[in-house]
């Protein structure tokens, strides 16, 4: 005898659940590990190059011409008034400073973006017209006032165009007169 | 007074069922995990990714605030120099205090030289020749301090004969400027 229509199957449904409780457990015990171990703050390094001391006069510049690659390598001179790119060229003007209010104090900042476009072209110019050297220093010229900060900026934006290896030298503000009558562009 | 009896105690875990277990019977409640345990993988692949197994090798003071760049140059153990705008510090002891002379034009800090100078040939006789790594140096500068400070700090550096020097910065992500 056949079992009326009920519009419902008669087969029993088994669920088949997988069992997370012993991986919850293991999470449980992973997570905190972890948790004391992450360093979310990664310290990084940057090498420099032998610090060239401070130089007098408007003749900073002239004494790095040791070979051909010092005598050609780039210097982002960095005064309070602006920021300038010299080359055996000339001298190229970047940027001017901006005074901001930060914390109450007034702080220094300049165009990094400027700076990245015009040393761009400058690392291009350079690598085109010398291709058989590897330029990779730089020599950041700045005030003694300039903040450390600025200087880490510059660096960092010469590295990811390819000048990897900064030099830092300070010179007084009288030493940059020179620099701004270098000419050229 | 005496304890109450265990038959006094009420039971209240279970006692009062609800209409839909005593309709159902035998059935056991079970918890749904699966959400959480994606909140967990999520939060795992995260830790995994931040996990170092080197641990800190740079200690950094509260005092300073170190300048963030994109180098991806991995810090190693070597003698640490802080420097801020009110101390210098070689390897935890300090040094001296820094004022308003030492932004003067001059090069090498005397007595900063001196004390890497000790440091250096301490590191000398205990190890009797030295390479490359016991004449590297990571600086640790404050953001504030200015650029004689430094200049000053990496002649001292040089001229004791700490020939290679390191800048200690925080990493940046690249799309994080």
């Amino acid at each position: 005898m056949a079992f009326a229509a009920s519009g419902r199957s008669r087969k029993v449904r088994h669920h088949q659940t997988i069992d997370l409780l012993p991986v919850m457990n293991l999470f449980c015990c992973i997570i905190p590990f972890l948790l004391l171990s992450a360093s979310f703050l990664q310290i990084t390094t940057i090498s420099m190059s032998q610090t060239e001391g401070i130089s007098q006069g408007a003749g900073a510049m002239a004494n790095l011409a040791r070979s051909e690659e010092d005598r050609l390598q780039p210097k982002i001179i960095i005064t309070s008034q602006e920021m300038f790119l010299g080359t055996t060229a000339g001298t190229i003007h970047i940027c001017y400073s901006i005074r901001q209010q930060e914390n109450g104090e007034t702080v220094l900042t300049y165009d990094f973006d400027s700076l990245r476009v015009k040393t761009e072209e400058v690392y291009k110019i350079l690598t085109e017209t010398y291709p058989q050297i590897d330029f990779r220093k730089v020599t950041i010229l700045t005030e003694p006032r300039i903040q450390y900060n600025i200087i880490v900026n510059v660096i960092d934006i010469c590295a990811m165009i390819g000048f990897d290896q900064p030099g830092l030298q300070v010179a007084p503000p009288e030493a940059f007169l020179g620099a701004f009558t270098g000419g050229g562009s | 007074m005496a304890a109450p009896s265990k038959r006094r105690l009420p039971l209240l875990l279970g006692y009062k069922k609800s209409k839909a277990v005593r309709r159902g019977g035998d059935e056991r409640v079970v918890l749904n995990l699966t959400s959480m345990i994606d909140m967990f993988t999520i939060l795992l692949v995260f830790l995994l990714k931040s996990y170092s197994a080197e641990g800190a090798l740079v200690t950094v003071s509260e005092s300073l605030a170190l300048p963030h760049s994109h180098s991806e140059q991995k810090v190693q153990m070597r003698l640490d120099v802080s420097v801020n705008n009110s101390i210098i510090v070689v390897d935890g002891d300090p040094v001296i205090m820094v004022n308003e002379n030492l932004f003067s034009t001059g090069n090498s800090i005397p007595v900063l030289t001196q004390r890497l100078k000790d440091h250096l040939e301490y590191t000398s006789r205990l190890k009797g020749i030295l390479d490359e790594k016991d004449r590297t140096v990571n600086i640790q500068g404050d953001v504030a301090i200015p650029a004689i400070l430094l200049q000053r700090v990496m002649a001292s550096c040089s001229e004791a004969g700490y020939t290679i020097q390191n800048l200690a910065v925080i990493q940046i992500e690249s799309n994080e400027r």
